[in-house]
């Protein structure tokens, strides 16, 4: 594998894992606010 | 072999590389929670004068908050029309009804008339108010607006109540307690987390001091009357607070109903919404009753759900309406 291809498979996974992590953060403040389920429902 | 190993891995990818490659996804992700879904854009119209006339501001009292606008069809064709009023929530205390600006065009935009009113919101400036006095303006407003309405020719024959939290509350208490009395047929009362019952034993989910004292301080304050703690331990208060508990007055005028409701709620207590679901099936009302399992005050959890729910009110604005 070349060197590039690995560094965007690692920046890529690095990506999803802030993307998803960053919903969370969202959906966490508003269950503090207003109540909810952090992994249940509709995930993320 | 693992010195090696990390070696390799910082040439690959540096570490600022990587940090910020994580805080731009952070971000992204942060900020597309507040996205609407494709499916929830229809209900958010933007007003528009090719589609609606909006009147603003007009007034149906004396108060700072007594006003009303009326979102107008362009179609005036119809010999009648059916009138939508959604009341903005707020907690009693804030809020008002420019915050509801598109579901009022969303509505309009089907064919319907639709008002959404101020009520005096309990405050420094207004420390007399509460739900029982935001209820009776409310009342008051409304020949108000039909007068309007027929005015700016649109004859109404009949009428859906509708709210979010407070406001949610005010519609029940409209349909329910005043209904009888309404100057046209309330057919329908829709919305979302409202209190409709004061129930002591409910009351307890946003940190409420349990005590007989504190309640009778919130319930008072609700209710625009004196409770005392006595009131409250021998349960005689129920008699005070039913001028406020729309879930009282349902067997004296069954109006149809789309409520949703978050299991998870810490504004309005998820108990409370049980009672009126039980009057609701009691007295045989048409309805539909929606638990988002995962949610709170903002349904912010259950997307499935609050389309399912947001069609429901499609469906019964249909039904009851035309």
């Amino acid at each position: 594998m070349s060197r590039i291809r690995k560094r965007i498979l690692i920046l890529g996974s690095i990506g999803a894992g802030g993307f998803v992590l960053g919903r969370l953060a969202v959906r966490w403040f508003f269950n503090l606010l207003l109540g909810g389920t952090l992994f249940g429902g509709n995930f993320l | 072999m693992k010195q090696r190993r990390q070696k390799r891995t910082k040439k690959v990818v540096p570490w600022w590389m990587g940090l910020l490659a994580f805080s731009g996804a952070l971000f992204l992700g942060a900020a597309s929670k507040g996205l609407t879904p494709a499916w929830a854009k229809q209900y958010n119209v933007k007003w528009s004068d090719q589609i609606e006339k909006k009147q603003s501001d007009l007034r149906y009292g004396q108060g700072e908050f007594n006003t009303f606008d009326l979102y107008l069809p362009n179609d005036q064709t119809k010999d009648t029309y059916g009138l939508v009023v959604y009341l903005h929530g707020g907690g009693f205390t804030t809020g008002d009804k420019a915050m509801d600006e598109s579901i009022l065009a969303w509505l309009c935009s089907k064919g319907y008339v639709a008002a959404g009113i101020n009520y005096t919101l309990r405050n420094e400036k207004n420390p007399e108010a509460s739900v029982l006095s935001q209820s009776n303006e409310i009342r008051e407003a409304m020949p108000f607006v039909i007068d309007a309405a027929r005015d700016a020719g649109y004859p109404i024959d009949r009428m859906a109540i509708a709210g979010g939290s407070a406001g949610h509350t005010l519609a029940m208490l409209y349909a329910y307690r005043d209904g009888k009395s309404a100057p046209v047929p309330v057919v329908l009362t829709f919305g979302s987390v409202g209190p409709s019952s004061f129930y002591q034993e409910d009351w307890g989910i946003m940190g409420l001091d349990q005590s007989d004292e504190a309640c009778a301080l919130l319930f008072g304050v609700m209710s625009g009357t004196s409770i005392s703690p006595d009131e409250i331990a021998d349960r005689s208060y129920l008699n005070k607070v039913k001028p406020i508990s729309a879930f009282m007055w349902i067997k004296d005028n069954p109006v149809p109903c789309v409520a949703a409701y978050g299991t998870h709620d810490r504004v309005q207590p998820y108990k409370a919404s049980l009672r009126l679901k039980a009057a609701l099936e009691e007295n045989g009302v048409d309805h539909a009753y929606f638990e988002m399992k995962h949610s709170g005050h903002g349904l912010q959890n259950d997307n499935r759900q609050y389309r399912k729910w947001m069609e429901t009110i499609e469906e019964y604005l249909e039904r009851y309406m035309h």
